[in-house]
Parts: C-alpha cells; sequence; structure tokens
C-alpha cells in the first residue's frame, strides 16, 4: 500500500512538471497553431537564470525567482519576435523548423555562456521531506504540486476573470474577429509567448534542484509535456494538466511493476494506444472542417 | 501519346521542372564520377557519405510530407531499421548485404504502412505524435533488446557489399554506387510527382476533403505515402550501415528524426532537388562553421531560424520561385468537344434518400429529409441559412456520415460509401467555399478529377485529353498551365466544376455555385449549367440567388431547421406559405413572387 | 541558380581540401577528437584541459623529436557520426602521427574502422573491454578496462566487507550492461548472490521504483554501473530518502567531482572504483596539484587519462625517434612500469595499459583512498 502511494506521489510530482510545460505548448498553440520545440529549452533558460542568480551571485531565493521569471516574461516576448513574428504570415512547418532552429541556438548559447557543467541547486523549502507513514514526501515534490495547483487556479481567475484574459482567449479562438473587435491581436500573441516562456521557465525553475541544471534538461520533458497535451486534446488547458498528471502517473506505474529501462516507452504507448481510441483526447480539440 | 498531348506544351511547373532534371541528370553523374576522379580525404568521403546516404531517406520525406503534406517525425527510425537490418543481417546472421537490406525494406515498408493506417483515425498533429511515439518505442527496442540488437553497444563490423563482377569494399567505389542508387530514388521522387498516385498526394496535401469527393482514396494515399517513405528511409539507412560500417541506437533517435526534418524543410520539401541541398547543406553547415569552435552549433541554430524566415519554402523553393518569375506560356491547344458518357438505363429517379438525418449533438441539421432528383433534371434545394442544405450536401457526398436513414443513387444504396467511393459512384460535387488544389496548376486540378477511379480516361494521354476537353467546356483551356491561385474568382468556381466534369459524373452536386459571382459571370453559369443538362447530367444545386434558381430549376426543394417543407415546380414552391413563413425576415432576392 | 549551387559545392570541397593542408610543420600535431557540445560536454572540457596540461609540461621539457607539441582538437558533439567526421577531418592532416581519442565507448567504436585504414595509433579511454579484444591493432587504452572494475567491485564487497548479498542497479547502455553482467559472473565466483538487478534508461528523472524495488529486495549491499553525473546525482538522493541506507559501491561516476557537487551528502560514506585517485600515488598526486593550479577545479579521471595519454605518447614517440606510426606503436608497447596518474602503465599484447583498480571512500564529501587492487592478467 505504502509502496503504491509512494509511486502515486512521485508520479503526481513528476505529472505536475509535464502539465506545466503542456500549458505552454497549448497555450502557443491555441493563439498560433504553432507547436514550439523549444518549449523545453524555456525550462532550460528559466533554471540557468535561477542558477546566476540564487547561486553565482548569492541573491535571495525569492528574489532570485522574481527576477528569473521577469526575465522569462521578456525572452518569451524576445523569443515571439525572433522566431515567430517575422513567419507569422507563414503555414505551420516553417514556423515549426524556426522554432527548432531555436532550440539548437538556446542549448548551444548557453552552452557556450556557461559551460557544460550540470549545476545543482539547493531545495527550495527548508525541510527535505516528510514522512507520512511509509511514504515519503519530498518538500520540492509537495512545492511542485503546490505552485502546479496554484497556477491552474489563477490561471483559470485570469482566463475567466479579467478583460485582458478574455482578449486573449478572443484572439485564440479566431483572430480575424479579435482584430475586428479592435482587440491588438499581435500583442496579445506576444503576451502569450510572454506567459508561456513564464510557465516553462517555471517548470524548470521548480524541477531544478530535483534533476539538476544542464543544457539538455529541457528536451525530455518537453517530449513528455508534448506527448501529454495530445493525451488532453491539444489545445484544451484543462486536457493539458490532466494529460500531464496521468502521464506521470502511468509512467511511474509503469517502470514499477514492468520494466524500468522501458519507462518512456509506457507514455508513448499510452498516447498511441489513446489516439487509436479517442483520437480528439480527452477533452477534444474543438475541430470541425466545414465544407 | 496522341498529338493534343505532343502539341501542348508543358505547364510552366513541368518546364522548370525538365529544366531541374536536366541539371539533376549532370550534376549526379559528375559527383557520380567525382570521387572516382578525385584524390578526396578520408574527411571527405564521409561527409559525401553521410550526405547521399541522408538524403536518399529525406527523399522519404519529400513523399510523405512534401507531396503527401503528412508530417512524420520518425524517419530516423526507419533509417534505422534500415540500418539494423543489415548490420544484423550481414555480422550475426550471414545473410549478406542484398539479402539483409530487402528485409530491411521489408520491415520499413510494413512500420511505414502501420503507420499509415493509423491515419484513418488521426490526421495532423496526433499523426505527428503517433510517428514521435514510434520512433520513442523504436529508440527503446533498439536500446534495450541487447540479446537481439546489441544494446548501445551498437553493431561494429558492417561488411560492404559487392555486385557482380565489382567489389565495392572500397570507399570511393561504395560511395559511387551510393550516388547512382541517390539518383534513381531521385529521379523516381521526382517523376513521381507527375504520375496518378503523386498528383492524388498532392491533392490529399493541398485539400483532403475536395481530393476524396474527386474520387482520390485519401486514406490508401496516405498510406501508400507512409509506406514509400518508409521504404526510403531503410534504404538510406541500409547504405549508410554498410558505409561506416559501425551503427549504434543513438544515431537514430527523435533527435535525428528533427534533423531528417530540417533538411527537408531547409531544403525546399516539395522537390527531390530541394531535399538534397537541403540535407547537404545542413551537414556541411556545421562542417564549415567549425573554425567558429564553441559557438558553431549555436551559430547553427541561428542559421536555421534566418532561412526559415528568409526563405519559408526553403532554398529550392526560393530559387524556383526566381526562375518563375518570366511566366508560363499560353498553351495552343483546341480540345475535343466535351462528351459526357451517362448511362441512359435505371431508374427514373437518380438519386434518392430516404428518412436521411444528420445530428451534431443535440442539433438536428438534417432531421429525416426524404428526396427524390429525377434523371436529368436540375434540382434545387433551398432554404434560410442554417437550415441544413450544405450538411445535407456533405451528406450526399459523403464528407458525414448521416445519423439515420439511406441515400441511394441509380438504385443503389451508397448510405456507407466514402467520399472517394461516392465519386467513383458517378458523384461530383463542388464546394462553396471554393476548395481547389491551390499549389498545383489549373491542369493537374482536373486532371485529378478525371482520374477518379472508374473513369472511362485510362492512361495519361487519355486523362490529358480528358482534363482539356472539360477545360474547353468551361472556356478555360488557354489557361491550363496557369496555376490555380492566380485565378479571378470566377475562374476559380468553374475550374471546380471542370474537376468534378472531367471525371465524368451522372450527377452533379453544386453548393452556392452563383455566390460571389457578378451579373456577367452568373449569366454564364447559367448558359453552363443549361449545356451540362443537354448533355444529360443531372444537376442538384444549392443557391441563395432565387432569381437564377428560378430560371434555370426544374424542381425545388425548401429546407427548413433540416426538415424538407415544400417542394416542387419553381412556380409552385415560391408562392408556398411555409416557404415564405420560413424566408420572413429574410427576403429573397427573388424580386416578382 | 544551379550554377551557384554549383559554385558553391566545389567552393565547399576546396575549403575543407585548403583546410585540411598545413602549412609548415613547426610543431608537432596530436589530433584530438572530443566531445566539445552535446550530452558529454561536460567531460570532453575535462578531456581537452588535461591533455593540454600534459602538452605545455612536454613541451616545457623540449617537447618532442625537438618540435613543440600542438594538440588540433576537433568537436565529436557526443554523436557516431561526429565522431567519424571529426577524426577523418583529423585523419587528413598527414602531418599527424596519433591521435587523442574519446572516453566513450561507442564513440570509439565508430572510429575504430576509419582508425584501422588510418593506420595510426589512437589513444582511448573507452572501456568497453571488446575495443581492444577487435583486432584493432592501433587503439591504446589509457584506463583499465570494465572487467576489472567488476573485479574490484567484487573483491571489495565480497572479501573485505563481508556481504554476500547484492543488489546491482545499472545503466541500460553498453557501459552499465557490460559493467553488470561482469560484476555478475565475478559475485558468482566468489560465491554471492545477487538478489536484484535494476536498469534504467540514461537520463532518467526519477528513481523512485528503482529505489522501492532494491528497498525490497532485502539486499545487503548496493552496487551500480552508473553513466551520468546527473543520473548518479539524482539516484543517490532518491535512494536514501526513499530509505535505502546499504553499503554502496559505485563505478567511477560515484566518485567524480560533479557526482559529488550534485548529489551532496546523499554520497556520503559510500564507496567507489576509480582507475584514478588523487592520493593513489605521488604521479596521481603530483597531476592533481598541478590540475588545480591549472584550472582551479579538481582533477578527476576525464582530464587524468588524457593527461597520461599525451604524457605517455610523447615519450613513446620520443623513444621511437620517428613518427611512423609502425615505430610509434611498437614504443607503446615496449612502454613498461611508466608511472602515470591513473596508475601504472604496462600494455599487454591487446593495447590495455593499466589492469586494477582503486577503490575510494567518500568521507563526508571528501574523496579517501582506500587501496589499490591490480591484476596480473
Amino acid at each position: 500500500m505504502s509502496i503504491t502511494l509512494q509511486l502515486l506521489f512521485t508520479g503526481l510530482g513528476i505529472g505536475s512538471i509535464y502539465a506545466l510545460v503542456a500549458l505552454g505548448f497549448v497555450l502557443i498553440y491555441r493563439a498560433t497553431n504553432v507547436v514550439n520545440f523549444a518549449q523545453g529549452d524555456f525550462s532550460m533558460i528559466g533554471a540557468f537564470l535561477m542558477v546566476v542568480f540564487a547561486v553565482d551571485m548569492g541573491l535571495p531565493y525569492w528574489l532570485s525567482a522574481v527576477i528569473a521569471i521577469a526575465a522569462m516574461a521578456g525572452f518569451g516576448i524576445l523569443f515571439n519576435y525572433g522566431v515567430y513574428y517575422p513567419l507569422r504570415h507563414r503555414t505551420f512547418l516553417p514556423v515549426v523548423i524556426s522554432t527548432i532552429g531555436a532550440s539548437i541556438l538556446l542549448q548551444n548559447g548557453v552552452l557556450a555562456a556557461y559551460g557544460p557543467h550540470p549545476q545543482s541547486l539547493p531545495a527550495m523549502l527548508p525541510f527535505p521531506g516528510i514522512a507520512v507513514g511509509g511514504v515519503f514526501l519530498d518538500s520540492q515534490y509537495l512545492l511542485i504540486l503546490a505552485v502546479t495547483g496554484a497556477m491552474v487556479v489563477l490561471q483559470y481567475l485570469f482566463f475567466e476573470r479579467t478583460m485582458l484574459g478574455k482578449k486573449l482567449q478572443a484572439t485564440s479562438q479566431d483572430k480575424e474577429m479579435a482584430s475586428l473587435l479592435g482587440i491588438p491581436v499581435a500583442l496579445m500573441i506576444g503576451i502569450t509567448f510572454a506567459y508561456s516562456a513564464v510557465l516553462g521557465g517555471l517548470a524548470g525553475i521548480l524541477v531544478a534542484p530535483l534533476l539538476f541544471v544542464s543544457i539538455n534538461m529541457g528536451s525530455t520533458i518537453a517530449l513528455k509535456a508534448f506527448a501529454a497535451s495530445i493525451i488532453g486534446g491539444f489545445g484544451d488547458v484543462t486536457g493539458a494538466i490532466v494529460g500531464g498528471l496521468a502521464l506521470g502517473v502511468v509512467e511511474t506505474f509503469g517502470a514499477a511493476y514492468i520494466s524500468v529501462p522501458y519507462k518512456d516507452g509506457f507514455a508513448f504507448l499510452v498516447l498511441f494506444l489513446f489516439l487509436m481510441v479517442r483520437p480528439q483526447g480527452v477533452f477534444g480539440e474543438k475541430v470541425a472542417e466545414k465544407a | 501519346m496522341t498529338d493534343a498531348t505532343l502539341s501542348h506544351p508543358a505547364p510552366a511547373s513541368n518546364r522548370g521542372a525538365i529544366a531541374g532534371g536536366i541539371v539533376l541528370a549532370v550534376l549526379a553523374a559528375a559527383l557520380a564520377v567525382l570521387p572516382l576522379t578525385m584524390t578526396l580525404s578520408a574527411y571527405v568521403l564521409n561527409m559525401l557519405m553521410q550526405a547521399v546516404t541522408y538524403t536518399v531517406a529525406v527523399l522519404g520525406l519529400t513523399v510523405v510530407l512534401g507531396y503527401t503534406g503528412q508530417l512524420s517525425l520518425a524517419q530516423a527510425a526507419f533509417f534505422g531499421i534500415g540500418a539494423y537490418a543489415v548490420a544484423l543481417g550481414t555480422v550475426d546472421y550471414g545473410l549478406g548485404f542484398w539479402l539483409s537490406m530487402v528485409l530491411g525494406l521489408a520491415a520499413s515498408a510494413v512500420a511505414g504502412a502501420v503507420l499509415g493506417l493509423t491515419s484513418l483515425r488521426i490526421g495532423g498533429h496526433y499523426l505527428a505524435m503517433v510517428t514521435i511515439a514510434f520512433q520513442q518505442i523504436v529508440t527503446l527496442v533498439l536500446v534495450n533488446s541487447i540479446d537481439v540488437t546489441h544494446g548501445p553497444d551498437g553493431v561494429s563490423g558492417i561488411a560492404r557489399p559487392n555486385l557482380p563482377g565489382v567489389s565495392l569494399a572500397n570507399a570511393k567505389a561504395y560511395l559511387t554506387f551510393c550516388i547512382v542508387v541517390l539518383y534513381a530514388v531521385g529521379l523516381a521522387v521526382w517523376y513521381l510527382r507527375r504520375t496518378r498516385l503523386g498528383r492524388a498526394m498532392q491533392a490529399v496535401r493541398d485539400n483532403e476533403l475536395a481530393a476524396g469527393v474527386v474520387g482520390v482514396n485519401t486514406y490508401r494515399t496516405k498510406v501508400v505515402a507512409f509506406t514509400i517513405s518508409a521504404i526510403l528511409g531503410g534504404l538510406g539507412g541500409a547504405l549508410f550501415a554498410s558505409g561506416f560500417s559501425y551503427i549504434s541506437p543513438d544515431q537514430f533517435s527523435f533527435a535525428e528524426s528533427v534533423v531528417f526534418l530540417t533538411m527537408a524543410l531547409i531544403g525546399g520539401v516539395q522537390s527531390a532537388f530541394g531535399t538534397a541541398l537541403g540535407t547537404g547543406l545542413l551537414i556541411l553547415l556545421p562542417e564549415w562553421l567549425r573554425f567558429l569552435k564553441e559557438i558553431y552549433l549555436a551559430i547553427y541554430g541561428l542559421s536555421v531560424i534566418l532561412i526559415m524566415v528568409f526563405m519559408p519554402e526553403g532554398i529550392w523553393g526560393l530559387l524556383e520561385r526566381i526562375a518563375h518569375v518570366g511566366g508560363g506560356r499560353p498553351a495552343v491547344v483546341t480540345p475535343r468537344p466535351f462528351r459526357l458518357d451517362i448511362p441512359d438505363s435505371g431508374p427514373a429517379d437518380i438519386l434518392e434518400t430516404r428518412g436521411l438525418a444528420k445530428h451534431f449533438g443535440g442539433l438536428r441539421a438534417v432531421d429525416g429529409v426524404d428526396l427524390k432528383v429525377e434523371r436529368g433534371s436540375v434540382h434545387a434545394l433551398i432554404g434560410p441559412n442554417g437550415s441544413g442544405k450544405t450538411t445535407l450536401l456533405n451528406v450526399l457526398s459523403g464528407l458525414y456520415r448521416p445519423t439515420g436513414g439511406s441515400v441511394s443513387l441509380a438504385g443503389r444504396d451508397i448510405t456507407r460509401l466514402a467520399p472517394h467511393e461516392r465519386c467513383a459512384a458517378g458523384v461530383g460535387r463542388t464546394f462553396q467555399n471554393i476548395r481547389l488544389f491551390r499549389s498545383l496548376s489549373i491542369l493537374d486540378n482536373v486532371l485529378i478529377g478525371a482520374q477518379r477511379p472508374g473513369a472511362p480516361a485510362k492512361g495519361e494521354a487519355a486523362l490529358r485529353e480528358r482534363a482539356f476537353e472539360a477545360l474547353g467546356f468551361v472556356g478555360l483551356a488557354d489557361k491550363a498551365s496557369e496555376l490555380v491561385g492566380s485565378l479571378p474568382y470566377g475562374h476559380q468556381r468553374l475550374v471546380e466544376i471542370a474537376r468534378a466534369l472531367a471525371g465524368n459524373p451522372t450527377l452533379l452536386l453544386l453548393d452556392e455555385p452563383a455566390a460571389g459571382l457578378n451579373p456577367t459571370e452568373k449569366q454564364e453559369l447559367v448558359e453552363l449549367l443549361r449545356r451540362l443538362k443537354g448533355h444529360g447530367l443531372t444537376i442538384f444545386l444549392i443557391d441563395h440567388d432565387m432569381a437564377m434558381v428560378e430560371r434555370i430549376a426544374d424542381h425545388i426543394t425548401v429546407l427548413n431547421f433540416g426538415k424538407r417543407i415544400a417542394e416542387g415546380t419553381p412556380r409552385d414552391v415560391l408562392r408556398h406559405p411555409a416557404v415564405i413563413a420560413a424566408y420572413l425576415g429574410e427576403v429573397p432576392t427573388h424580386g416578382a413572387a | 541558380m544551379t550554377k551557384y549551387g554549383l559554385t558553391a559545392l566545389l567552393l565547399c570541397g576546396a575549403l575543407t581540401l585548403a583546410a585540411s593542408q598545413s602549412i609548415a610543420a613547426e610543431t608537432l600535431k596530436i589530433g584530438v577528437v572530443a566531445p566539445v557540445t552535446g550530452p558529454a560536454a561536460e567531460s570532453g572540457r575535462f578531456q581537452v584541459n588535461g591533455a593540454k596540461l600534459a602538452a605545455e609540461e612536454v613541451n616545457k621539457a623540449g617537447g618532442v623529436l625537438g618540435k613543440q607539441l600542438e594538440l588540433v582538437i576537433e568537436d565529436d558533439q557526443t554523436t557516431n557520426p561526429g565522431a567519424v567526421l571529426a577524426f577523418s577531418k583529423l585523419a587528413g592532416d598527414s602531418d599527424i602521427p596519433a591521435f587523442i581519442g574519446s572516453i566513450r565507448s561507442t564513440q570509439v567504436h565508430a572510429m575504430a574502422p576509419d582508425v584501422i585504414k588510418t593506420g595510426k595509433p589512437m589513444m582511448i579511454g573507452g572501456t568497453d573491454p571488446k575495443l581492444t579484444h577487435m583486432g584493432n591493432p592501433w587503439l591504446f587504452r589509457f584506463r583499465p578496462n570494465d572487467t576489472y572494475s567488476a573485479r574490484v567491485i567484487a573483491e571489495y564487497g565480497v572479501n573485505v566487507l563481508k556481504r554476500k548479498k547484492w543488489a546491482i542497479v545499472h545503466s541500460t547502455d553498453a557501459f552499465g550492461t557490460a559493467g553488470k553482467n561482469a560484476l555478475a559472473d565475478q559475485l558468482k565466483a566468489l560465491g554471492a548472490e545477487t538478489v536484484i538487478t535494476q536498469g534504467y534508461t540514461n537520463n532518467s528523472q526519477d528513481f523512485t521504483p528503482v529505489a522501492l524495488a532494491v528497498k525490497a529486495a532485502g539486499a545487503e549491499i548496493l552496487s551500480s554501473y552508473v553513466t551520468f553525473e546527473t543520473d548518479q546525482g539524482i539516484l543517490a538522493k532518491q535512494m536514501r530518502q526513499l530509505g535505502v541506507d546499504l553499503p554502496w559501491i559505485g563505478s567511477t561516476t560515484i566518485s567524480t567531482t560533479s557526482a559529488l557537487r550534485l548529489a551532496g551528502p546523499a554520497l556520503n560514506g559510500t564507496w567507489g572504483v576509480t582507475d584514478f585517485a588523487e592520493k593513489s600515488s605521488p604521479a596521481s598526486e603530483a597531476f592533481s596539484q598541478k590540475y588545480m593550479a591549472a584550472y582551479n577545479t579538481k582533477a578527476d579521471v576525464f582530464s587524468a587519462w588524457p593527461y597520461d595519454a599525451v604524457t605517455v605518447l610523447a615519450k613513446a614517440i620520443n623513444d621511437a625517434g620517428s613518427t611512423d606510426p609502425e615505430k610509434i606503436r611498437a614504443a607503446l608497447m615496449a612502454i613498461s612500469g611508466f608511472a602515470g596518474a591513473e596508475g601504472t602503465y604496462d600494455f599487454d599484447q591487446n593495447g590495455d595499459g593499466l589492469h586494477g583498480y582503486n577503490i575510494v571512500h567518500n568521507d563526508n564529501g571528501t574523496i579517501v583512498f582506500e587501496r589499490r587492487i591490480d591484476f596480473k592478467d
């Protein structure tokens, strides 16, 4: 029993990270119809910024996190103008390749600037974790779960209750209509990139004490997050979160009870079967092509 | 080939392609001989070997992505299947290169076909995700099935093949062999674009919905595209394995699939030459940039972004556009008069529906409609906006599965048939928002209509002739070589009609054919429909222009809230109180009611 | 348009040809293939540093055959095709008489066919035993191969620590799998029992299932073959968090500088086998001090083996009195009792220079040398 609970806890923790990155994917996809292959590198950049501020410059943790997240927002806007905006009128594929190019540039740029050594970041909470029964709840995982939960609530309030959130939603649903209504579409897309970068960066910062900070830390996470967003129904915010959590749990249990080396395969096997049975995802992307 | 085809000059796109073909021939010949004549360092030889074998695999992406528009992120997996087949076959099982390669290609083909089969249920980025899933699983198996694959150690000591009388053990000889294979594959891929299959692929890419309706079996086309692509991936991998004599799983990872994709897109994925160019460039670029030391891969990433920003169609796409600025010459060809081959026998009602229904959740868009369309008549379907007209048409052409009821064509039940099967049965249609294959020429658009299964025209020459007949009928034969995107709106409608006509339909469904036309064009359309009626074609159309409907329709059915509310001759129906009531608030353009 | 394409192509050919020509041979060049970028970029940095340190010393001592040593470094991008291209680029330079290869076995495998064709010696750090047992006369290994690490782990755990029930955790890559197999064999030979074996793929983010399985298996001692420091760090932290407090002997990674920094106290009290240990010999100690002075970082195996490789290679070329590959090869084979940072070099007929390992202990974050175990065969 305690083993099951332990696995469930870990699965949800890892799944939360997938969910945060998947959210970033989905938001950008909804706003621009682009799958951003550099999404994982947002996490990597966020984590490195945290190392720079908290470890190298010795700033307090909370301050470092605030600066890093603010910097990520700026980075998202920069990314928009450098990678997406010049190609906004193009089809899907050139933009995708452009984000692939950005991913190569970011990873190797950081490598050139910071060197290849993986960095460690001390845990954010002052205690290692809590043991409940036979289950060890790692403090960092607890923090991740809490932050993900908070982000989900905040995001819901933001999109449903604020004018800016509604404008963003309108933009992602119908750009032409939004622009007719006087919503500055380009700005909205810029904000979406900023927010998506913040989510990615946040995931990177949260996961850094667990997985360490390295150039390729984002790649695996991003691939899983992409799978998570598909399982959830691409373009659906709730789906991304549920998909992320489900993936984390399935993968952890699969590793424990079937095979550890094939761990990464379970996610994709589940995805494959899932798509065959329910191609529109759990929550279903609203794609009705009109004849 | 008949005279009619020979006298017809190649369309602009073909002309460029032929010039390109000559360039390819010269270049390939030069390249094939090059390694034999020059002293090349091992470095250059290895680079060329990598470029050549990769290009073979990336050409697979030209077929599946460039031609068919399906994003595949598993090309490295197929590359790996081919490579491992040769590696394990020659090293562990002593099967020899050729047999191992054939087995590898067969395995790739099966895997590719299976991926393609999933496209029955899944499209777009979901299909892309399935390919990623497949890619990941292949990588995991290569790494973890140590007993079979040697695991992460990889396989070393892979031998090179021999041709009868020629040893390919020498790197130069082997490279020459690979270049010859590449040449053959490149030519085949280049030529594929001009075949029935190639056109069907491009139709699926440009507009899958319309492709089905004009008779392309979109599902089979995608499966074939995936299979071809997988075979080419496997072939490239087989050549690669022998070329480098050592392989390991990390060479066939997801990251490599992304590299393959980037290669295809950088060069220009819709062209075999672009693919070769992109692959060569992406292998050479990081090598050239080596002098930049630590930052060279970062610069490489930047270059990828810049190429996409400034050349979104790829480098070859840009070159082609520059080469095309001159424009195409007009075709000088007098097509033979248009014929329609319509069987006289069969029931008087060519189309009949019984209790036809289509519900979207709670919305009853079409709600139990009984309909009879008389052979040889012009039958109009009218109704206020949102009354379910287009939905009904979509059910008739097979785009929607009906929720209930049946459809029969000339006495045959077609309720369960897919769009392309209905097309084969003789149903042609056009769309309200024009759905042409935008990147193709007018001729190619109509050719795709002409080549529908079961059509009388067989063979490339007959197909062309048929396409010209249909174009001549709508008065666009002289514009055959132009791209459809360059045509004015009215002409695009005519191309859509010609595309349907070329397939020799017995029933033509027109969805608001007059929408967006000016009065002169409307008049021309009316004339055209009358001429078609003269050919014995049954026409079923939706339109809002009551004046026009009144002039050409023999019979009118009125739909409101998904139900039939009136039916009869134009005179009777337009005075029917229920019809007037239904239109209250939406004044018909018909003035004399 | 095609004219430009062709011109570009020819230009590229010309450039690469030009690049491979050298101007004049005032220096004696040694080619180094190292992962400057990619997943192993970190070890690449150490490799280059170690090689440079040795080259500087050789040059201060008068160089090789009267010339200054010059290292020509090419990036293998931590990929096999990258390694092949990097090596063949170096091999194209006829002034380079010998090469320093990779520490990663798979990349050495990838380069091996070209090394045979080139017919010049390459010093390697990959520890897959097969590398020197596949009939390639040009590979010289500057680290003990993995059969020795398994023997040392089993020997120390069974005979010194007196533990009979073993848990093995290993990466499923080439290194980890070969190590796991060798260790299982050695344990059986020594009469110990392997109660659980758990493999994982590199760059795993989570080891909870592994830790829980080990915990449940009732082992008396844990042994590990881990490839990457990040994995080692996460594994250690989660093992300790989930209550696995067994004595632990790990392969080399467990005592590397990066692993210690990443894992922190989670690795305290563990043993590691390592080919390089600071206090294992005067030569090792001297190297460590020089490395610290030069780079202000602790030396580890990634820098020790290339340091030895360059030093020994320079000595061999000087002994041979020529850059003729056959003569260098003969001189390398003749090296005997050479005290390097990694141990004492005696090349056997396969090209293996070292035949034993050090056991080190992690004493609250400090790596302490315990003993050296060498084998005669």
